[in-house]
């Protein structure tokens, strides 16, 4: 696989969105929300009947995107992302990705990404950019990612 | 709605350090948030990316609604998330303890036809190994609506 603007990442899909991993989540980030674990108080508030995910949970999907596609955490430099919507118990998410830009020279190089969580037949909940450093191959201008 | 403050004395907070704390990547902790989460494999002792925010937060010398307080507002006016970013500079270990360090980055007064009068107010909190290299930092902004402003 060769790295250039306009190369996509392979997505990162969960097809369930579990309501037990937001109550773990839940006790490990001592949140203390009840839209992540309550659905009584998410109906009282009028969002629905489904609790909520956390949101670092939708950035850790992103991020899991980027561990698989990259192949090493160490490679990871840098992510920024606007949340956008909910997610919810029982959605099937979807992370993707796509290269804007490789820069640099010699056989490191750095690839800026534009990134997102889709809800599938839902919202884009996440979107934001990544910097993923990515080892070159011998063609100029492109890359292998690993 | 707590006290209202003026957009001269939020700009005043600009700069403020939190107190120090600190937070201690479990291996347990680990595990059950590797799993809640889907992670890929990782190796034995690295920790998942996401820790650079985890321990931010989580280790930050303040909580939340002391954060809150800080800039006249409380859990209960509905403050929201706004942004949030991280810069990885070292591969994070679980077993260690890493010092969190924070400070107010900056502040803004906006107004929304809908939202009306809101403030945004951002934070960075670096996560600092026990060498003293700056493992991780994390750049969070919070929403504050001000109705009362």
């Amino acid at each position: 696989m060769r790295v250039s603007a306009g190369t996509e990442l392979p997505v990162f899909e969960v097809g369930e969105v579990r309501a037990a991993a937001m109550k773990t989540m839940a006790v490990l980030l001592r949140d203390p929300n009840p839209i992540h674990f309550d659905p009584d108080v998410v109906a009282a508030l009028g969002m629905g009947v489904r609790v909520i995910n956390q949101g670092p949970t939708n950035m850790a999907y992103v991020v899991n995107m980027l561990v698989a596609w990259a192949g090493d955490t160490a490679r990871i430099r840098a992510l920024k992302v606007r949340f956008l919507d909910n997610v919810r118990a029982g959605d099937r998410v979807v992370a993707g990705g796509v290269v804007t830009s490789v820069a640099g020279e010699g056989r490191h190089r750095i690839a800026e990404c534009d990134v997102w969580l889709d809800v599938v037949g839902g919202p884009r909940a996440l979107a934001g950019s990544a910097t993923v450093a990515v080892e070159t191959g011998e063609a100029a201008g492109e890359t292998p990612a690993k | 709605m707590n006290q209202p403050m003026t957009i001269d004395d939020l700009e005043r907070l600009v700069g403020v350090e939190f107190p120090v704390g600190e937070f201690t990547i479990e291996g347990y902790e680990h595990w059950l948030t590797t799993d809640a989460i889907g992670s890929p494999p990782l190796p034995d002792d690295v920790a998942h990316p996401m820790y650079a925010y985890y321990a931010a937060l989580g280790g930050m010398g303040l909580t939340l609604d002391e954060l809150f307080a800080m800039v006249g507002s409380a859990a209960a006016d509905g403050p929201m998330f706004g942004e949030a970013g991280l810069e990885f500079r070292e591969v994070m270990r679980v077993g260690e303890t890493y010092r969190v360090e924070g400070r107010i980055t900056g502040v803004a007064r906006k107004t929304g036809k809908r939202a009306g009068v809101f403030d945004i107010v951002s934070f960075e909190l670096r996560v600092v190994d026990s060498s003293g290299a700056v493992a991780a930092v994390s750049t969070n902004s919070f929403v504050f609506p001000r109705r009362t402003a």
